[in-house]
């Protein structure tokens, strides 16, 4: 445990109170939790959030990608949306945010702010509606942000396997396919374990090269 | 305005879940929209439109402001007049705080609250924490892991 030194300082015998030295900034660090819509996301926020899970309205550019029409030229749209997030203080100077984004079918989400800076994502995948996850894992794919797919088995079942789930997205064979509880904190306390050891060798190569 | 995605599958009661999971309007912390796109009017903070609040800018916020961008008072700013949105977000910063826990706890949309505090910035009243490196290091990574873990 370090202590902070006193900003109090001493004039003779007399202790004069610092003014109180402003409090440093921690270092925020976030992690996307993604996917489509009420897969869980939203739950697996608040279930390792210290705080209630908080809401805010941002803009997000949405460029559709032609799965209607592909033959049509793709078209930018701007929709608000609402974002709920969680924080979990890691030490003083530390503190990690979860944000959820909101599942976009059909639209694959530009949402460049906020995956900025972040370790990496976790995309909550329900069995019974495997390809409401597309888009997220298309967009973190062409982003190269480190992902792992989360199959929320909140229903107590899976209606298929990890490998399964593995062919019907096919992704990359270094990307895990994990199954997890949303309600539960230590089953999203170890999802996030795995993404952050993706976003370590990321990094790790990254320094290296 | 619509919201696409309220992300609101309400869940059967269940008493094993944390109380704030079972949302509904009532549940703590700050509204939920509302998922038949209608504007929960009396809800807001302000009846202002954004543009009203923001001079009439919808963008032109400062890039390096991200949503996880922590923010404290200057101290030593000069007292100055300030819309009754910017002084809102003074009186929270005492400790450091995130730019989105700002716009929730203020009600105010996210690119309102990033131009705001970019102005605020610029005006001296805001230290802004933008960090020397946008990626994340592997030795920070490593606390985070470590911090995780330590959680039950």
């Amino acid at each position: 445990m370090d202590f902070e030194q006193s900003p109090d300082h001493f004039v003779g015998t007399a202790r004069v109170g610092g003014r109180g030295a402003p409090k440093k900034a921690p270092v925020p660090v976030k992690i996307i939790v993604a996917g489509g819509f009420g897969v869980g996301k939203t739950t697996t926020v608040g279930a390792i959030s210290e705080i209630s899970p908080l809401t805010t309205e941002a803009e997000m550019t949405s460029e559709s990608v032609g799965i209607d029409n592909p033959g049509q030229a793709t078209m930018k749209t701007t929709t608000t949306i609402a974002m709920d997030f969680g924080v979990l203080t890691i030490d003083q100077t530390l503190k990690l945010y979860i944000f959820g984004t909101p599942g976009q079918s059909r639209f694959a989400f530009m949402w460049d702010d906020l995956i900025k800076g972040a370790l990496g994502a976790l995309v909550v995948v329900d069995t019974a509606r495997i390809d409401d996850c597309y888009p997220a894992v298309d967009y973190f794919e062409r982003a190269g942000l480190p992902f792992v797919v989360g199959v929320n088995t909140f229903n107590g079942q899976m209606n298929y396997s990890l490998e399964e789930v593995r062919w019907a997205l096919a992704v990359r064979d270094d990307v895990p396919v994990l199954s997890f509880d949303a309600r539960f904190r230590a089953s999203v306390r170890d999802a996030l374990l795995v993404v952050l050891d993706q976003a370590l060798d990321k990094a790790i190569r990254a320094r290296s090269t | 305005m619509t919201y696409s995605d309220p992300d609101d599958p309400a869940p059967p009661a269940r008493p094993s879940v944390r109380p704030f999971l079972q949302s509904g309007p009532s549940s703590v912390g700050g509204y939920r929209p509302t998922p038949s796109g209608e504007p929960p009017a009396d809800d807001q903070a302000t009846t202002l439109r954004p543009f009203v609040i923001t001079s009439g800018r919808t963008d032109g916020a400062d890039p390096e402001i991200g949503m996880e961008t922590q923010v404290t008072v200057n101290h030593a700013a000069t007292p100055m007049r300030l819309s009754p949105e910017m002084r809102a977000i003074v009186a929270l910063c005492g400790d450091p705080l995130s730019v989105a826990e700002i716009s929730a706890r203020l009600r105010l949309h996210l690119g309102v609250t990033r131009i705001l505090v970019g102005d605020l910035r610029a005006a001296g009243q805001l230290d802004v924490h933008v960090l020397d490196n946008e990626t994340p290091d592997p030795e920070t990574i490593m606390r985070v892991i470590r911090g995780l873990r330590a959680i039950t």
